[in-house]
């Protein structure tokens, strides 16, 4: 009998019981303040229109899921829901509800609310909404009872379950209470809470940032000495966030700073660095639709003119690895071995030869106010003119660049950005980013192959792990052989905090700043 | 001319100078290659989505529809709503006003305190050692970059010697406003150590955009004292045997400061531009802030309100100065 993966996941979800972290009838003592300089404004706190990882604190702090991923390499861990079941058809995902689970003004957490979540996020079509609008139907999901909701998908998913910490419950009552004209509440949400999450909103200014109060009835219970309040705020400044830092203004920052300023915050101290693997691939996305682009020759050559290690060791500063796929190092689904493109201008040179229609200027779009991507960009000009091919490097936001995206004729040739983790599964990054169902929505390539697209169909419906880790190993593979894109490295998280904090789990998905379990040093 | 015709011939051109400000500004809007529904409706809109917010929102008009509707919803008080934050853009302008004000308000009045009288001192001492320390000194300060001076600042004050907090405009979370700005909420609310941190947080921004301004106004009261000191009127006032303090500090320093005065007017408005660089190193939650976030989102209708915000408090303060000028010389206003 084959092991399913959803019997797996349920071995897994069973053995990290709540009970055995030890949080049932846990208490806890008063544990100070924890203020966190983020890069990103804080000026929208509805937890179904935004979705980066940038503001992931507003989301894990104020809201919880049905589920949770925590730590690295990450583990989804019972949430709001502590169980669940798969009908044999992969179809009606059941979960039962916790009955202890309160919103932060007492009204318990009920199968009602998470109705209205899903039906608001799938209405809204923003933030996390494009993971289920192919799968979930508007007026599909059922409150079986008060703590039993059903979820009816219109087709089975592999990957449902694992984006179910994405769908974050708010109070329907009082998010109803404040609808206007049918808004679903878009407005004031963006404003207030009405989560259950670990800390209840106390003041939230979008020049400024939020602050919250610990919420002491939360259904996990407390341990230790964690945080009474917390605060968020924007510092678009980077150098005021790592002096900030190194002055004790602040207690944490987001981890993905430049690599001198890690090394700078080093010297103090009166900060750690906790460095942890990531899920955040950096990639040279290449739009396989374009004339010249769409030829095999080309891309190849363009795959073999990056230079991956001098890139690494010299602006990278050797900080961090090479990963030769699109999937993270540190996730199954790449063909074991697989070594990726090197840096060899003769073999770039070779491909150049068999490409036979007339070469033009190619365009490389680069994040404005992301030194790596800029410095890739203007990188890669340089080689690709060893070989002939003349560059234009094109800096823009990235409301201009991911609004280019949506279409094939307007997305630039080449983009060097990241892929982040908003699930854990190599569909996450293989799938939605050579998947033609993807086109226009989660893909940075246009990449169209029926071999791929056929292994992907049967990817995301399969409930046999061991046949998903071949299909997305098979794509994985056809990726690199077609050179549909040019993959550089994992990130490595450095996240700076103070050196009196202690507790800090890491997941790619919350990185970092789930700060429920943190706590102050004592003594 | 008397006040009241002045005020009408300025506020005569405050519409039209607000109407190509405002065309400026949405033509701009539009030819950046943003789809402006797109950003409205979210990334997984459907085209039919799309379309129907191209429909509600004008975007499906002929461009010369769409200025006229955003003319007279503007004339409303209506600048739409911000993209990122869901709130109508009047209520974040309103909202970060103040503290943008209040960091340029003192900005001018510390470069006017302390331009002014060493304008002055040049000016009597005209090529002494005084005159040329100060002219390098005032060169420095129009030529240094505010973001570098800025973190300079911050190296010194709040690094190595800890006087000076690092950023934000107060210690921890704001309270709840009463005029939003920190001084005079701190002297209503009588609380001398809230007034204390305010003034704090206040100095390194407020010096850093002072600087430059400074070194205008030193220039320029110079150059206006020099002018003056060899006037007739001055002869006059010195044969009349006048103490030289009165001669200077009353009549030469209120001829010199036409000049000075109509500096410090366009001073304000450089400042508020200035703002947005050193709201942003200085974590100041103000409308340069806001603005290079709108920028960065490319939230189009906030950033057209950020500029009609500022434009329309460019030609207030301008009518100020007019004004001011006439009370200083009356025969001037015309």
């Amino acid at each position: 009998m084959t092991k399913t993966r959803r019997d797996a996941l349920k071995t897994v979800l069973g053995s990290v019981a709540l009970s055995s972290a030890g949080w049932a009838g846990a208490s806890a003592q008063s544990g100070g303040k924890f203020v966190y300089a983020n890069n990103s404004p804080y000026d929208n706190l509805d937890p179904h229109t935004i979705f980066d990882t940038a503001r992931a604190a507003s989301r894990f702090n104020l809201y919880d899921g049905l589920y949770r991923w925590v730590d690295n390499p990450p583990k989804m861990i019972p949430w709001l829901a502590e169980s669940h079941s798969v009908s044999g058809d992969g179809k009606v995902y059941t979960f039962k509800l916790r009955q202890n689970a309160k919103f932060h003004d007492g009204k318990p957490v009920t199968a009602n609310d998470v109705v209205y979540s899903i039906e608001r996020i799938i209405a809204l079509k923003k933030g996390a909404a494009s993971l289920y609008l192919d799968a979930i139907k508007p007026g599909s999901t059922k409150a079986l009872d008060a703590h039993t909701v059903e979820f009816n998908l219109s087709q089975p998913s592999a990957i449902f379950l694992t984006t179910v910490p994405d769908i974050l419950i708010v109070n329907s009552e009082l998010v109803k209470a404040n609808e206007k004209n049918g808004d679903w509440a878009e407005a004031w949400l963006a404003r207030n809470e009405a989560g259950s999450g670990s800390y209840a909103l106390r003041r939230h200014d979008p020049a400024v940032g939020w602050t919250g109060r610990r919420f002491v009835e939360h259904f996990a219970g407390w341990t230790g000495q964690p945080f009474d309040d917390v605060e968020f705020r924007t510092v678009l400044e980077t150098n005021t966030r790592v002096l900030g830092l190194i002055r004790g203004d602040y207690q944490g920052a987001d981890g993905y700073l430049p690599y001198d300023q890690i090394q700078r915050l080093r010297q103090s101290p009166n900060v750690q660095i906790i460095d942890q693997e990531s899920m955040r691939v950096f990639i040279l996305a290449l739009n396989t639709s374009k004339p010249l682009m769409n030829n095999v020759h080309f891309r190849r050559a363009l795959a073999y003119a990056f230079d991956y290690d001098g890139f690494i060791a010299n602006i990278m500063k050797g900080s961090v690895n090479r990963n030769p796929g699109p999937n993270p190092n540190n996730i199954w689904g790449t063909p074991p071995g697989l070594k990726g493109y090197s840096y060899n201008l003769d073999l770039a040179r070779e491909e150049l030869k068999k490409v036979t229609e007339p070469l033009r200027p190619i365009t490389i779009n680069a994040l404005a106010g992301f030194s790596e991507s800029e410095q890739a960009a203007t990188l890669f000009q340089n080689t690709l003119r060893q070989i002939g091919v003349e560059v234009v490097v094109e800096v823009s936001p990235w409301s201009v660049v991911s609004s280019r995206m949506r279409n094939a004729q307007t997305q630039a040739d080449i983009i060097p950005l990241w892929k982040s983790t908003y699930y854990v599964d190599p569909n996450n990054w293989v799938g939605e980013l050579y998947g033609t169902r993807y086109h226009g929505t989660r893909t940075f390539s246009y990449y169209s192959n029926p071999e791929f697209d056929r292994r992907l169909d049967r990817a995301l419906v399969s409930s046999d792990q061991e046949e998903r880790r071949k299909l997305y190993e098979e794509m994985t593979q056809m990726v690199n052989d077609d050179a549909a894109g040019i993959f550089v490295y994992n990130t490595k998280w450095y996240g700076p905090y103070s050196s009196k904090v202690e507790g800090i789990r890491f997941s790619p998905v919350s990185n970092g700043q789930d700060i429920r379990w943190a706590s102050l040093k004592r003594g | 001319m008397n006040w009241l015709s002045l005020v009408a011939n300025r506020l005569i051109w405050f519409l039209p100078t607000m109407l190509g400000l405002l065309a400026i500004v949405f033509i701009l809007s539009r030819v950046v290659p943003i789809d402006p529904a797109l950003l409205a409706a979210g990334e997984n809109a459907t085209a039919e989505q799309l379309q129907q917010v191209r429909e509600r929102f004008g975007f499906d008009k002929p461009l010369p529809v769409q200025f006229l509707r955003y003319v007279l919803d503007v004339a409303q008080g209506n600048f739409g709503i911000s993209l990122f934050t869901q709130q109508p853009i009047i209520h974040d302008l309103v909202a970060r006003l103040p503290a943008t004000l209040e960091l340029t308000l003192v900005a001018v009045l510390v470069a006017a305190l302390v331009g002014i009288p060493l304008g002055v001192l040049c000016g009597l001492n005209r090529n002494s050692w005084l005159d040329h320390i100060l002219r390098v000194v005032t060169v420095s300060g129009l030529a240094v970059a505010s973001f570098w001076f800025a973190m300079q600042l911050q190296f010194l004050f709040s690094m190595k010697l800890g006087w000076l907090p690092l950023s934000g405009r107060i210690e921890g979370f704001p309270p709840t406003p009463v005029t939003n700005l920190m001084v005079v909420d701190a002297l209503i609310e009588g609380d001398g150590d809230m007034l204390g941190d305010a003034l704090r947080h206040l100095a390194l921004p407020a010096l850093t955009l002072a600087l430059p301004a400074a070194a205008t106004v030193v220039r320029f009261t110079r150059n206006g004292v020099i002018g003056v000191i060899n006037s007739p009127s001055v002869a006059y006032q010195k044969a009349m045997g006048f103490p030289r303090r009165v001669i200077v500090w009353k009549y030469v320093l209120r001829m010199a400061m036409t000049a000075t005065v109509t500096q410090l007017g366009l001073i304000f408005g450089i400042l508020l531009a200035g703002a947005v660089v050193v709201e942003t190193v200085f974590d100041w939650p103000g409308l340069g802030a806001y603005a290079v976030r709108s920028i960065l989102q490319s939230d189009y209708n906030a950033v057209m309100g950020f500029t009609l915000c500022t434009g329309a408090l460019f030609v207030f303060i301008n009518l100020l100065v007019d004004l001011l000028q006439a009370a200083i010389d009356p025969r001037g206003a015309t």
